[in-house]
């Protein structure tokens, strides 16, 4: 049986190691003329610091995000798609072309088991997959490495498009959109909507649980004076909730706290100067506003945050591949 | 399950009440119907008769709604086909971006009762180039490797529906008379339907007349005629009498 998924997934699978070798080839090249004109610009040393330590001209690390923005985004829509085609081109057809074709009963009529056909046929279609799109995020991530706080990686992990590119969740993403395009096409019978309806309600999906995640991971909490910075706006950490709490240590509604700043800032009559700040500063303790805080994920803790945002997608694909088990087995 | 073993014991078909329905309505109904070993049955009756449905059942592609059916002892549950069993739909399906060799490897692969050099010998019969694609074939050339992919299980019953419907008169006459041919010297019992009577009138030595759902006329051909009436008479009689029955 395996052999028989093999030939009839052939033309597939051999799509998708051209895929693997051509990306990783251009990243590759890629990477490595990135590499050379950061060495060329005097860059090197900048790429692991905080920008603003970065020793080199400021024109000349300006002039090089300019330059390699493009190409960085490019493989990132590239492994933020990738799940999403998976499910279009591998998930939807499997079984709706089959159908659709009326070559299902064919399979159905050898004397092997619908479930064995079945399986067969998903672990053909879904491992290649799974294996060209963790191969080709990982190099992704490697070239992004190479450029440092001077790409991408410069705004941390959990802007929303880092994120979807990073750790497990891409594969959370591909079993998912491959499940509901499985699902889909079982039950619709016809390919063409399969592979439409299945990304439409997969991008549907998407959107729906992009803020999920964050609420499902416990959250730390840092408190400082007014007039002290909240360092987690600047060191990539994901910031859920911030605001001003009152002596008790209880949060102050935002209207209020509205209300008190205008107060404190119409107090000294010469704004703008550095001792009007202070003042201002200076004031807020006095009127109920003893605290800043943040609720905030550490950038250390974002690879529980990808397990959680994976485990859930993986947990919806295996509700939708137990879908299609039942669809496929029943006889009608 | 000893029946599956030895599939001769048990008769290849036995259906009691069978009945089907689908959304639009009843299919077949009340159907009880035994088919015999070594018979050549025709399957007759006018389109959305019920024999594409009582196939459906035979095979466990579908699941009736009333009564029971045993095919060599066991029930069809839908789980892969009995051994014993070949079936070859209306449509013909096969993949057509498989070559001929690998359809036959396609049914080496999921039968393990396969004979592949008896295949073989079916597609070299019916001068199919092996290397072809099944996609490029003619409607007979397709025919005749799906035949081999039914023979090639070594099936004790052979279900064909509509085999001929789609070929030119003399692709007919070539598959009908190797299909004859492996049926005897096999001992297959080979269930064949169509709707015309006439190209299986020469072949078939049990008929099962389906109508509107229901059996018409079901036996062995010398003895549903005893006196040598024409089989197409006799249809067509019965077809009539049903008919009368109806509209009083």
């Amino acid at each position: 049986m395996i052999w028989v998924s093999w030939r009839r997934q052939r033309a597939q699978l051999l799509t998708l190691l051209g895929l693997l070798v051509v990306g990783a080839g251009v990243i590759t090249l890629l990477r490595s003329s990135m590499i050379d004109s950061l060495t060329s610009a005097g860059l090197t040393g900048c790429v692991s610091v905080p920008l603003d330590q970065c020793t080199a001209p400021a024109a000349a690390a300006k002039s090089f995000a300019e330059a390699w923005a493009n190409p960085l985004d490019i493989a990132r829509m590239s492994i933020l798609f990738g799940p999403a085609l998976i499910g279009v081109f591998i998930g939807a057809p499997l079984f709706a072309r089959e159908l659709e074709q009326g070559t299902h009963v064919l399979a159905f009529t050898q004397s092997v088991s619908r479930t064995r056909w079945m399986v067969s046929k998903l672990v053909m279609a879904l491992v290649p997959a799974l294996v060209v799109l963790a191969v080709l995020q990982s190099m992704v991530s490697w070239w992004l490495s190479a450029a440092g706080t001077l790409g991408p990686l410069m705004n941390g992990p959990f802007t929303a498009l880092n994120f979807s590119i990073g750790h497990v969740s891409p594969a959370g993403y591909a079993l998912f959109a491959f499940a509901l395009g499985t699902f889909i096409g079982v039950m619709s019978r016809r390919t063409l909507v399969a592979m439409t309806a299945g990304l439409g309600a997969f991008v549907v999906v998407r959107f729906a649980l992009a803020g999920l995640v964050d609420r499902l991971v416990p959250a730390q909490r840092v408190e400082v004076s007014p007039d002290k910075e909240l360092t987690v706006y600047t060191d990539g950490s994901l910031v859920l909730d911030h605001g001003y709490l009152d002596a008790a240590g209880q949060p102050v509604a935002q209207d209020k706290v509205n209300a008190l700043t205008a107060a404190c800032k119409s107090v000294p009559q010469g704004s703008g100067t550095a001792e009007s700040q202070q003042e201002f500063l200076a004031c807020l303790p006095k009127s109920g506003l003893a605290k800043r805080y943040a609720d905030f994920i550490p950038e250390s803790q974002a690879w529980q945050v990808h397990l959680v945002d994976a485990a859930i997608f993986g947990a919806l694909a295996v509700l939708l591949l137990a879908g299609t088990t039942w669809a496929l087995r029943r006889q009608s | 399950m000893n029946l599956r073993r030895h599939p001769d014991q048990a008769p290849p078909v036995i259906a009691e009440g069978l009945g089907k329905k689908y959304r639009r309505g009843w299919a077949l109904r009340e159907t009880s119907l035994v088919i015999p070993s070594n018979r050549v049955v025709a399957l007759v009756g006018p389109n959305g008769a019920g024999k594409s449905t009582l196939m459906g059942l035979i095979t466990g592609l579908l699941s009736p709604t009333t009564g029971r059916i045993s095919v060599f002892g066991d029930r069809p549950t839908g789980k892969g086909l009995h051994p014993a069993v070949s079936y070859l739909a209306q449509q013909k399906p096969l993949y057509p971006q498989f070559t001929v060799t690998e359809t036959l490897t396609f049914g080496a692969r999921t039968n393990p009762t396969w004979d592949q050099g008896y295949a073989e010998y079916l597609v070299g019969q019916a001068q199919v180039p092996m290397n072809a694609r099944v996609g490029t074939l003619s409607g007979g050339q397709r025919t005749r490797v799906a035949l081999a992919l039914a023979l090639g299980k070594r099936p004790g019953l052979l279900l064909l529906d509509e085999p001929l419907a789609d070929l030119d008169p003399l692709a007919r006459e070539a598959v009908l008379r190797a299909l004859m041919i492996e049926a005897r010297t096999q001992g297959i019992t080979v269930v064949l339907s169509s709707h015309v009577l006439a190209e299986l009138e020469g072949v078939c030595d049990h008929l099962v007349l389906l109508h509107g759902g229901r059996i018409l006329l079901a036996g062995d051909v010398d003895r549903l005629s005893p006196n040598g009436t024409p089989l197409g008479e006799l249809v067509l009689n019965r077809m009539r009498q049903a008919a009368l029955e109806e509209a009083a």
